[in-house]
């Protein structure tokens, strides 16, 4: 099961990141104890060096976590077939205890390095660092999320046996089903239709509004708002997104829509969904940046661009689905 | 005016062939002046014109040219300082053999994004300054050893910059050439540009276009700020 060549991936791949965080983490400690800009010292100027090799593993890591993601619900959906009762990625996460947790880590860890990447790319346009801090201390709480995400990872992976039984999607997102995932399925799809689209209009609105105002309190609504929408669109995705894309209305799972007998369109709704979570997190984190006197000039621009970018995402997945659900003969009356 | 402060610059740092190349440099170059750094060869003064120049990052010390300090900055932001900053003088001129005397000139104003055409006319107009105008056209490899020179002069002030950086910049010229190249450097100054040269010729350390005069001895500076 380990020699599956995207387990192989994802274990090198994974390894290979946690050294280099931690590796990161220890110069993160020591630019958080010992920066001093206005210091000549060696120590200091060895910091600053350090600082660019460090930004620039990071932003490798970071990279490979947000593709990594995405490869590791590919594998576990892509082994299905070497587990007894497993329909899709839902089934071999199941398999073991380590599946949910390492993807619910892998999740964190995409949003939080999607910031960490937009603080650097920021900080970069300064002159004199001017988010090193804030840099690091994202940094220092990512690193052990990310060790805890490899551990469960190497667990789930190892862990894997073709003799487990595991259960089918149909259960585990199911109405008779006792999680999370089963919660979301037996909400009315009226009134969740209603609070989706209520809260993608107003994320919209506000996103708007900061846009054209640049109110820094807009901006915050909007950050928050935008992490509300994640949750919100996931419960929807359980809720009647799915159904409208299996044209099943028992058939909730969020797992199957990766498949490639729905066209993979759930990569196109994650893709966007997780895009925008991180796009608002980051408007959310420069915005208390915004007295930073070197990066004036370069911020109003970079936030900008984002909450673009966090609108176009969201405006995608509310497109995919609603597309969805007008352009197939499927109708969920009474439902 | 540039401050050196408490500079030191040490080569393969643990390593069994650690060199300092200066040791805990402070000086103050003054403004609108011609400053020779002399001193034998290995004494520090190229490094130094490398730290001033922001080629190099000191091993500890800061730098401030005209009030900003340039030592802690990232490296995009360096290169604009040395675009708009510096115009640099080479010992052996590093020009690019193969293409004309006008495109040699032009080449470090092509980041600023400056049309092509108003940049041309600037480097004409340099050239002209300089009497090479008929040998704009002409490569580099035709060129004789003045005009090699005062090209590379011409390419140095392409950027308008505040400062020149000359590295031993008459080693490889006679001594009327010598003089040639000093009496630029006193017209340069005389437009308010600060010059920092590092050289042991002794045409240029005695020459009357030089202020002052800073003698480098195994990476520290001589009190004495005579040429020898």
């Amino acid at each position: 099961m380990i020699l599956h060549p995207a387990i192989l991936a994802l274990s090198i791949g994974s390894l290979m990141t946690c050294l280099m965080i931690v590796y990161a983490a220890f110069y993160g400690v020591r630019i958080l104890r010992h920066w001093d800009l206005q210091s000549g010292s060696e120590s200091q100027l060895m910091l600053e060096k350090k600082t660019h090799l460090v930004s620039t593993l990071m932003s490798y890591v970071f990279a490979y976590q947000l593709c990594s993601l995405f490869l590791f619900i590919f594998t576990a959906d892509k082994i299905t077939p070497l587990f007894v009762g497993a329909m899709c990625a839902a089934g071999t996460l199941n398999a073991n205890g380590y599946g949910y947790p390492a993807l619910l880590l892998k999740i964190i860890n995409f949003i939080l390095g999607g910031v960490w990447l937009i603080i650097n790319y920021t900080d970069n346009r300064g002159i004199d660092y001017p988010l090193i801090k804030k840099k690091y201390q994202l940094l220092l709480l990512i690193a052990p999320l990310i060790v805890l995400e490899w551990i469960f990872q190497t667990g789930y992976f190892l862990k894997l046996s073709p003799d487990i039984i595991t259960s089918c999607c149909g259960s585990t997102f199911g109405s008779d089903g006792s999680g999370l995932g089963s919660a979301f399925t037996v909400f009315p799809i009226m009134p969740m239709k209603v609070i989706f689209y209520a809260t993608m209009a107003l994320t919209g609105a506000f996103g708007l509004v900061f846009y054209l105002s640049r109110n820094p309190r807009a901006g915050f609504i909007f950050a928050s708002m935008g992490i509300g929408t994640l949750m919100v669109s996931v419960a929807s995705l359980i809720s009647f997104i799915s159904v409208y894309v299996y044209e099943l209305p028992t058939h909730h799972c969020p797992f199957c829509i990766l498949q490639r007998e729905y066209g993979y369109v759930g990569y196109f709704l994650y893709l966007s969904l997780l895009g925008g979570a991180v796009g608002s997190a980051g408007v959310g984190t420069l915005i208390s940046a915004r007295r930073m006197q070197s990066i004036q000039e370069d911020l109003p621009r970079i936030l900008r661009r984002l909450t673009t970018a966090t609108l176009l995402c969201y405006l995608l997945f509310t497109g995919i689905a609603t597309a969805r659900m007008l352009l197939t003969d499927f109708r969920l009356e009474g439902y | 005016m540039i401050v050196l402060k408490h500079v030191t610059k040490t080569f393969n740092q643990g390593n069994s062939n650690e060199f300092t190349a200066l040791k805990d440099l402070n000086v103050i170059l003054a403004p609108n002046k011609v400053t020779v750094l002399t001193g034998p060869s290995g004494s520090g003064k190229t490094t130094a014109l490398s730290i001033i120049g922001a080629m190099t990052k000191p091993t500890s010390g800061r730098v401030e040219i005209f009030g900003r300090e340039i030592t802690s900055l990232p490296e995009r932001f360096l290169a604009q300082v040395r675009r708009t900053q510096f115009g640099f003088i080479f010992q052996h001129f590093n020009l690019i053999k193969g293409i004309t005397a006008l495109e040699n000139v032009m080449i470090p104003a092509y980041p600023n994004g400056e049309p092509l055409g108003s940049l041309r006319e600037r480097a004409l107009s340099l050239l002209e300054l300089f009497d090479l105008l008929p040998k704009a056209g002409s490569k580099i490899d035709w060129l004789s050893g003045g005009e090699v020179q005062r090209v590379t002069i011409a390419r140095a002030l392409i950027n308008n910059p505040k400062i020149i950086i000359a590295d031993e910049p008459t080693a490889h010229l006679d001594s009327k050439l010598s003089r040639e190249f000093m009496d630029i450097m006193a017209k340069l100054k005389s437009e308010g540009r600060t010059i920092i040269i590092a050289s042991h010729d002794p045409a240029v350390c005695e020459s009357e276009a030089v202020d002052e005069a800073i003698r480098f001895r195994d990476g520290q500076i001589l009190p004495s700020h005579a040429c020898v």
